[in-house]
């Protein structure tokens, strides 16, 4: 029901309206016009599908201006923008068609052509439906909005992977011979452009497509770099991979990346500018990838290395880009843990390992936290090897036989174990870097040696040892030349400080004393004996095992004995008989053999000179203190060379011809044959301890026995009374643990005392 | 049959022959220094002639440098350390010891 009231509003609202729209103009002619225009207008923008397209109708611009003037004049150009958009909405099952077709044609036949022919299809359509110039940026962008986002909710899914394989095809797009024809003929390139993508990603850019899809763009370059990185620097690493790799970046993969990212750049420092922050991403992924494979290598580089040096000097550089310390230590620890340190690797061969360990991660990290954490289970496991010391000594002098010491020769000779206090004057002191544990000390500059010496806790060990080897290797000399052993002491006296190698000195000068004195009596009276003789006391302990040798032997040797005791009026002579080689010769009725043998084959022979046969236990009576099994090994060395023949079981006889069947007519082919002694002549470490704690184990027996049951630390206090007690309270357990198993002691309540039978 | 010895490398200790002819593993030691007689006095590095004994009347031995630090001290009064009888140097023969070189 109309009041007036309402019908007045009514009117007036229609009077202001029709007002606007007849802009004053005489009768309704501003209405009709306004008409005219707007009809036109949407007539000239409505989107069409393909017919409608076809045939529309050529405007004249400069009407359509004017009609564009007179929508704006009337201040409705906001309504018909929004109406322009609205018929979009309506009008897009027209191209929902074409690119349902085309994703059908790709999900048949992946291609990038389809992909390709899709984008080319969409920017038609976009264009075709654009707003005029006329009408100004913001309906431009507008249009631009609304229609890509329903070109992307028509998008199926699999657009995805498509798009992919069309970026990924771009990639071989370098030049237009390289290019396919349906790029060519889609999308031609104006004169004077590099590369034959460049209208392809200009579309793209119009449709929106990679500012969309700028993170797929980006991974597939990510994808682009991986792979070729992995192709040409896998088990590469003797040149320096990490700059062929950023000369392959600029060469191959920086033009393309002009295409997404700086296609319209004006000059070649604008196109830098442009690209500057997605190229250290780039640059980043070439460093990560890199460093992820070398990690994974680092084994393998560690074991070539020399030879794989360029590809630590690439490690270094990429670890100061990528922060990737942590993995390179896990994978390393891993890889020894897996192939290092295991019981079938030797001693010598981790010890190497360990020492090229040092090397590379020294060329990595010069700081040393790398190599800090690295080492540490090393060391540990070295350090419950037996022989690593024994192997470690070797190095130090030299092992003969095998030509690579762990020592480079070329490295300064330093005293070890200098502790070396944080210098803070020096202008170059760096702090500890970030991933520096608590207990990492930076023992930067020690050498090598230091660090192998420093797996224990004392020298005294290598020194002991290194007492064994000398021993064992001057016991061997025969021609007196002992060069090399002077020249390494004089090394390691350098090393471990005279002090620790008086007893070596002395070692040495007992050497050359007894070539003297040797010479001095061999003018007095001619001898085939050439003793060394030892000042005992100095030298390690010598196998106890001394027995009389027979016949002209012993008359040599007291012979020998009375001239030094003329030489040296208040020095004597102690024989160690079973020490030394003899080399002799063996006469017999039909042949002659000439061989170097072991003091006790020397008797044995001798004896069998007297006496054609003998019996094993007649024989070890004659020279006395020897166990039968050297006996026997000493005859099978002379049955072995065709002398003597075991007739029955523990006699033998001598060949006085030779014997035609068996070993005889084989042996006498190879005289003379050296037979090598396989005891070695020196008390090794462990048998001098268990010797030791022998001597121990009387003292806790008569504790034991006297004082009835004793807890652990008691015994530990009283043996300390024990001369040349050494051993702390954790070997002492030790010790009676191994007791207790073989049932000699028992504990409860951690009281110990002897097992009653 | 004949075995002709052409060259023999052998090892042998030293002693310091101290006129007892008992050949005990662990030998005597300077009644002084408690080093052994093989050894060497606290004040030398080398052993041997660097560092001999000195053998006393009273059949007691030392090493040489220890005892005439010894004789140096007023305390000594010229005593032998062991026995307080005065300090005489025996004359050593080279002959004497002939018997003693022994052979194991």
């Amino acid at each position: 029901m109309a009041t007036p009231a309402l019908c007045n509003q009514v009117a007036e609202k229609w009077q202001r309206s029709f007002a606007k729209l007849n802009r004053e103009k005489e009768g309704i002619t501003g209405l009709l016009e306004f008409t005219q225009g707007w009809l036109m207008a949407s007539d000239q923008l409505r989107p069409r599908d393909k017919a409608g397209l076809a045939t529309k109708p050529q405007y004249d611009k400069a009407k359509l201006r004017e009609c564009f003037e007179i929508i704006r004049a009337c201040n409705l150009h906001a309504v018909f923008l929004d109406d322009y958009l609205d018929a979009i909405g309506r009008q897009l099952p027209a191209i929902t068609n074409d690119i349902d077709f085309y994703m059908k044609m790709y999900e048949r036949e992946p291609t990038a052509e389809h992909i390709a022919n899709l984008i080319s299809i969409a920017a038609r359509w976009q264009r075709a439906w654009a707003p005029l110039p006329e009408m100004g940026a913001s309906a431009l962008s507008a249009f631009t909005c609304t229609f890509q986002t329903h070109l992307y909710s028509i998008l199926p899914p699999s657009f995805t992977t498509g798009f992919r394989d069309l970026i990924s095809a771009t990639f071989d797009f370098t030049s237009f011979e390289a290019a396919p024809q349906w790029l060519l003929t889609r999308f031609p390139c104006p004169h004077g452009i590099p590369r034959p993508d460049f209208t392809l990603w200009t579309i793209m850019q119009e449709l929106g497509l990679i500012e969309r899809y700028e993170t797929l763009i980006l991974s597939v370059c990510y994808e682009r770099i991986e792979g070729h990185v992995l192709e040409a620097s896998e088990k590469v690493w003797d040149r320096q991979m990490l700059q062929e790799m950023r000369d392959w970046m600029s060469r191959e993969v920086v033009p393309w990346l002009t295409m997404p990212y700086a296609r319209d750049a004006r000059s070649a420092e604008h196109a830098t500018m442009l690209m500057k922050n997605v190229g250290s991403r780039l640059d980043y992924h070439v460093c990560k990838t890199l460093a992820d494979l070398r990690t994974r290598e680092i084994f393998d580089i560690i074991i070539d290395y020399p030879d794989s040096r360029p590809a630590l000097d690439d490690m270094k550089e990429c670890l100061q880009r990528v922060d990737q310390r942590s993995q390179l230590v896990q994978s390393l620890r891993k890889a020894n843990r897996r192939r290092l340190l295991h019981p079938g690797a030797d001693t010598k061969l981790i010890l190497t390992q360990y020492v090229s360990i040092i090397r590379c991660l020294r060329i990595v990290d010069p700081q040393g936290v790398l190599l800090f954490k690295v080492a540490d289970p090393i060391r540990r496991y070295l350090r419950d090897r037996p022989d690593t010391i024994r192997c470690i000594v070797a190095s130090l002098v030299g092992d003969g036989e095998s030509g690579d010491s762990l020592v480079d020769e070329n490295e300064p000779i330093q005293p070890i174990n200098q502790t070396q206090l944080e210098d803070y004057t020096d202008p170059n002191w760096e702090p500890e870097p970030m991933d520096a544990g608590p207990e990492f000390r930076a023992n930067k500059p020690s050498d090598i040696i230091s660090t192998l010496i420093s797996i224990y806790d004392s020298q005294e060990l290598f020194v002991k040892e290194l007492q064994i080897l000398l021993a064992q290797r001057l016991l061997a000399i025969t021609d007196g030349n002992f060069d090399r052993e002077r020249r390494n002491i004089e090394i390691l006296k350098i090393r471990f400080g005279e002090a620790a190698l008086q007893v070596c000195e002395v070692m040495l000068r007992d050497m050359t004393d007894s070539r003297r004195t040797d010479q001095h009596i061999q003018q007095q009276k001619a001898s085939d004996l050439h003793p060394t003789i030892i000042s005992r006391h100095f030298w390690p302990p010598l196998q106890a095992n001394t027995f009389v040798m027979p016949g002209q032997f012993r008359k040599i040797q007291e012979d020998y004995a009375s001239e030094f005791h003329v030489f040296k009026p208040d020095k004597k002579l102690l024989w160690m008989s079973h020490l030394g080689s003899i080399n002799l010769q063996v006469e017999l009725d039909d042949r002659t053999v000439e061989v170097e043998v072991p003091p006790l084959e020397a008797a044995f022979i001798e004896l069998f000179s007297e006496q054609d046969e003998w019996s094993v236990p007649e024989l070890v009576e004659k020279v006395g203190s020897i166990e039968r099994p050297q006996a026997i090994k000493a005859l099978v060395t002379w049955v072995e060379l065709g002398v003597l023949k075991e007739d029955s079981p523990d006699h033998y006889r001598l060949l006085k011809t030779a014997e035609e069947s068996g070993s005889a007519a084989k042996s006498s082919g190879k005289q003379p044959t050296a037979v090598v002694e396989e005891l070695p002549p020196v008390v090794t470490v462990q048998q001098q301890q268990a010797e030791q704690m022998r001597v121990f184990w009387k003292f806790i027996e008569g504790m034991l026995t006297n004082l009835g049951q004793l807890p652990l630390d008691r015994i530990q206090q009283m043996l300390k009374f024990a001369p040349n007690y050494d051993r702390n309270i954790d070997q002492l357990a030790a010790f009676m643990e191994a007791a207790r198993r073989e049932g000699l002691v028992t504990v409860t309540n951690g009281v110990w005392k002897l097992q009653r039978d | 049959m004949k075995v002709t010895i052409k060259n023999w490398h052998a090892i042998a200790q030293w002693r310091w022959d101290i006129g007892s002819n008992e050949v005990d593993d662990e030998g005597d030691v300077c009644g002084i220094c408690r080093v052994p007689y093989e050894g060497c006095c606290p004040s030398c590095k080398m052993p041997g002639d660097d560092c001999p004994l000195i053998w006393g009347e009273c059949s007691h031995v030392f090493h040489m440098h220890c005892l005439l630090k010894w004789l140096g001290t007023a305390a000594s009064k010229q005593q032998c350390p062991m026995d307080r009888r005065p300090w005489v140097t025996a004359e050593r023969k080279v002959d004497a010891g002939q018997t003693a070189s022994t052979v194991r």
